[in-house]
């Protein structure tokens, strides 16, 4: 088993924080989302994504608003709603008493 | 030479070689299916159809107006299985399987919904009339919906016609509301069976894919202008006769020896004051229970089973309420007119005491639905905080104002 497998399901955790964290850019349209994350070994696609995002909405820790696009119809612009950004400061809390643990351990 | 097909996307005209059109209408099948219980699939799909829109327009030029199959494909392939993260873990792989059970159709009703129902035909609420109709296939079609006897739900209407001829009343709004299964895909769908191709075309002609904004919203219009003037004739029906009916039992039962003991009118402006707080407390519950179902597909962390269409669950909570408060309105009237038997041994006691039976029974029944129903358990320990966001919500908006 390869590393890149044995963290599939870990990856697959940490999906929904990275799309608060890249969200709370403000005003972020879903294509925007997926670039940043394809750049990165967090890859997804769309059918992952969409129904992530409508969780997310309907957990309240984000909302969207519609902008005129230059081309085709209005967009979804996301942002994080204040439950949104509590989360998000939470977990990024956590994140980091992740990594100094593991920093930490074996080190005596 | 391939044949083209033009479809809608979101609003847009996209065309398509056949074969790469059978392979967006599977993905988009499979989608929908796979959101089945989600209460944001309509959502989900049309973002979905959005981004494909967006991804066939890169392909597009002032040269190029047909998207070709192996395009379709990149893009299908480029999209990725729908996954529902929500029901993540318990999701089955959809296969294809053709006919709903009785036993499983019950169990459309479970809270988690999605993932238990896979593909199963999509079930829709008509009048099955003249085949096995006694009247005009309200009964029939029921019974084909609900994967019952018609008989039973005869007897159902009958005895629901003793409550104050609610079932007649009911009976009535069928009529007017739920259309007759003309074609043969509506026949099927009445009758919950799968007819995958025929389900398909008939979605495609209700604009399922497309131009369903116009075609929605103008027989929403419709449909909602009509239930209004339903509801509005049931109640002043309903009114009228209970009018009618105090006046006529008081006819025969007021009391022949002046007037009732003073202590009879404390007791009505406690009941009377009582029953209104009870009804106020149920009328709202009511429109948060409307709301709820309108916005988040769910009463109380009780999800709408999926195949239900929404009007259908509002219809329901409407009949709850009335059930619930038929009785309270009914002990109002009878206190507003203070029709007392001159032969009962209390009359001063007797409002009171009626509402303190009622409210025990209430108060009975939700206990017995706390303790052996754990999805009403689950419901009423999320009441405080629903009502604090209700209380927060009124404030903002108050705010606002």
């Amino acid at each position: 088993m390869s590393i890149n497998e044995k963290f599939s399901s870990i990856r697959k955790g940490l999906l929904e924080f990275l799309v608060l964290k890249i969200i709370s850019a403000d005003h972020v349209y879903a294509a925007d989302i997926l670039r940043e994350l394809n750049a990165t070994d967090f890859a997804t696609q769309e059918g992952t994504l969409y129904p992530l995002l409508s969780k997310l909405r309907r957990e309240e820790l984000v909302d969207y608003e519609w902008k005129e696009s230059e081309a085709g119809p209005p967009r979804k612009y996301y942002k994080l709603t204040a439950k949104g950004k509590e989360q998000l400061r939470e977990t990024l809390d956590y994140w980091q008493k992740i990594s100094s643990t593991v920093k930490s351990l074996g080190q005596k | 030479m391939n044949r083209v097909i033009t479809i809608n996307l979101n609003g847009n005209a996209y065309q398509l070689e056949e074969s790469g059109y059978e392979a967006l209408r599977a993905y988009l099948d499979h989608a929908a299916r796979r959101l089945e219980g989600n209460p944001d699939k309509d959502e989900i799909i049309a973002d979905i159809e959005q981004a494909i829109a967006e991804k066939f327009r890169a392909v597009l030029g002032v040269n190029k107006t047909v998207v070709i199959t192996r395009e379709v494909t990149e893009v299908i392939g480029a999209m990725g299985p729908v996954e529902d993260s929500s029901t993540e873990g318990k999701s089955v792989e959809a296969t294809g399987q053709p006919q709903a059970t009785g036993a499983k159709a019950s169990e459309r009703s479970n809270t988690t919904g999605a993932a238990e129902n896979g593909p199963q035909g999509v079930r829709r609420l008509y009048r099955i009339y003249p085949e096995g109709a006694m009247l005009s296939g309200v009964c029939n079609g029921l019974a084909g919906y609900l994967n019952v006897d018609a008989t039973l739900i005869r007897v159902g209407f009958v005895l629901l016609t003793l409550l104050w001829g609610l079932g007649v009343l009911l009976y009535l709004l069928m009529v007017v509301i739920v259309p007759i299964a003309v074609t043969p895909a509506e026949k099927s769908a009445a009758a919950g069976a799968a007819a995958t191709a025929q389900e398909f075309i008939r979605r495609a002609k209700a604009g399922y894919y497309g131009m369903k904004t116009f075609h929605d919203k103008h027989a929403h219009r419709e449909w909602k202008r009509k239930f209004k003037q339903e509801m509005r004739g049931w109640k002043h029906n309903f009114q009228r006769e209970m009018y009618e009916g105090t006046y006529n039992w008081r006819q025969h039962w007021a009391p022949q020896s002046g007037q009732p003991h003073p202590k009879f009118w404390v007791g009505m402006g406690f009941t009377l004051m009582i029953l209104k707080w009870v009804r106020l407390l149920f009328l709202f519950l009511g429109i948060y229970a409307v709301y709820s179902l309108a916005t988040k597909g769910g009463v109380f962390g009780v999800l709408l089973p999926a195949g239900i269409p929404l009007w259908v669950g509002i219809v329901a909570i409407i009949v709850i309420y009335q059930l619930l408060t038929l009785p309270l309105k009914a002990l109002q009237f009878s206190c507003y007119y203070h029709g007392m038997p001159p032969h009962a041994c209390a009359p001063w006691l007797a409002g009171p005491f009626a509402g303190l039976i009622w409210l025990g029974f209430l108060v009975a029944v939700i206990w017995l639905a706390d303790h052996y129903v754990p999805q009403i358990h689950e419901a009423l320990k999320q009441l405080p905080p629903l009502l604090h966001q209700a209380v927060d919500a009124v404030q903002r908006w108050l705010e606002r104002t």
